[in-house]
């Protein structure tokens, strides 16, 4: 393939994307992918409701607590 | 005039249906697990050849 | 319209351009000028995709081996990023793209002897040829809607088949649910700026998502708590 030229196929070959070689390996690697988003997702979720806590507490302060 | 439209040679591509698209992965599918089967008896060739 | 053109002519006239259009614009233009450029005048671009139609796209997007933007000092597009421009030109029928990313194999014509998978690894596995299905994944988050992205998308954060992705210098190794992680949540993903989205969050709000389930369900808190235990989850 005239797009291809040596180098680079062999240095595509230093990465194997071959899947099924250890299934179990990778499940558990996906399982802690998975589960580093759904944590990253309710953080963002927590730090979202927090900020919203945050306004609503100083629109309840009386101008002098304000100060 | 169509095998033209098809190849492209007219600047005009006829716009492909989604039949036509479901089929194409088949074949390739086929073709795909043809050459896999091919390539296995090849090297059982080699190596009966490499016995002798 | 029944046919279109085997060039790029049309797709890159920016006053004539009379094609379909995506979210008001010309789809080209959802890459950049300059990525344009080194498509258009790239070999696989001139000497592969000309003349392609959604059905003869595949058979180049079958045989790709890796994902990824441009690469070296010259920023060559990847034939990854070639096909998700010849795309963008088509603008496929929606059916025809959700068969890119879902086709599964004509399970009549299998052999009996498969083993049974179930449910959730069959559904995360659909998509015979991988880098078809990343492509696909990367059209879709260009050219549809916020809550059909989520929508279609979500369900590949359970297939975590490998893929080889080229970066600027080499290679390296992500996986399915990374890549659509990351079209999810990222700004820019193979040498493309990824049009601003609402979040999850606000489409929730507005109620036209559901919170998303992780297919871990129930055993999230048990590796939260395994997690828990003095590693570190920003690593």
């Amino acid at each position: 393939k005239q797009w291809d030229n040596d180098e680079d196929v062999l240095d595509a070959e230093a990465v194997d994307d071959t899947d099924g070689l250890d299934v179990e390996a990778e499940r558990a690697a996906w399982k802690l992918r998975e589960l580093r988003r759904v944590k990253r997702e309710r953080e963002k979720i927590e730090q979202e409701e927090a900020q919203i806590a945050e306004i609503e507490r100083r629109k309840n302060l009386t101008p002098a607590e304000r100060e | 005039r169509q095998h033209l439209v098809n190849t492209g040679q007219t600047g005009e591509v006829k716009r492909a249906t989604v039949t036509e698209v479901r089929e194409r992965l088949a074949w390739l599918k086929r073709k795909r697990v043809e050459e896999k089967r091919e390539e296995v008896i090849d090297l059982g060739a080699r190596i009966e050849v490499a016995k002798e | 319209m029944s046919s279109h053109q085997a060039d790029a002519k049309a797709l890159l006239d920016d006053r004539g351009y009379s094609g379909q259009l995506i979210r008001g614009q010309n789809p080209a233009h959802l890459f950049e000028k300059a990525v344009r450029d080194r498509i258009t005048e790239s070999y696989y671009w001139k000497e592969q995709c000309f003349g392609l139609n959604a059905a003869t796209l595949c058979d180049r997007a079958v045989e790709l081996t890796h994902i990824g933007g441009t690469y070296g000092l010259m920023g060559k597009p990847t034939p990854f990023l070639c096909l998700a421009f010849k795309m963008l030109q088509l603008v496929p029928e929606k059916e025809v793209v959700l068969e890119y990313l879902n086709w599964g194999g004509d399970e009549e014509d299998m052999e009996g002897d498969q083993v049974q998978v179930d449910d959730d690894e069959e559904r995360a596995r659909r998509g015979e040829f991988k880098y078809l299905r990343a492509l696909a994944a990367f059209y879709i988050r260009l050219a549809w809607e916020p809550v059909e992205i989520h929508k279609t998308l979500e369900p590949l954060l359970a297939d975590f088949r490998k893929l080889k992705r080229r970066t600027r210098d080499g290679f390296t190794l992500t996986f399915m649910d990374q890549f659509v992680d990351d079209l999810l949540t990222k700004d820019r993903v193979c040498a493309t700026s990824l049009w601003k989205m609402p979040t999850r969050m606000q489409l929730e709000d507005l109620e036209l998502l559901d919170p998303r389930i992780s297919p871990l369900g129930d055993e999230v808190e048990d590796l939260d708590k395994e997690d828990g235990d003095g590693k570190s989850m920003n690593g």
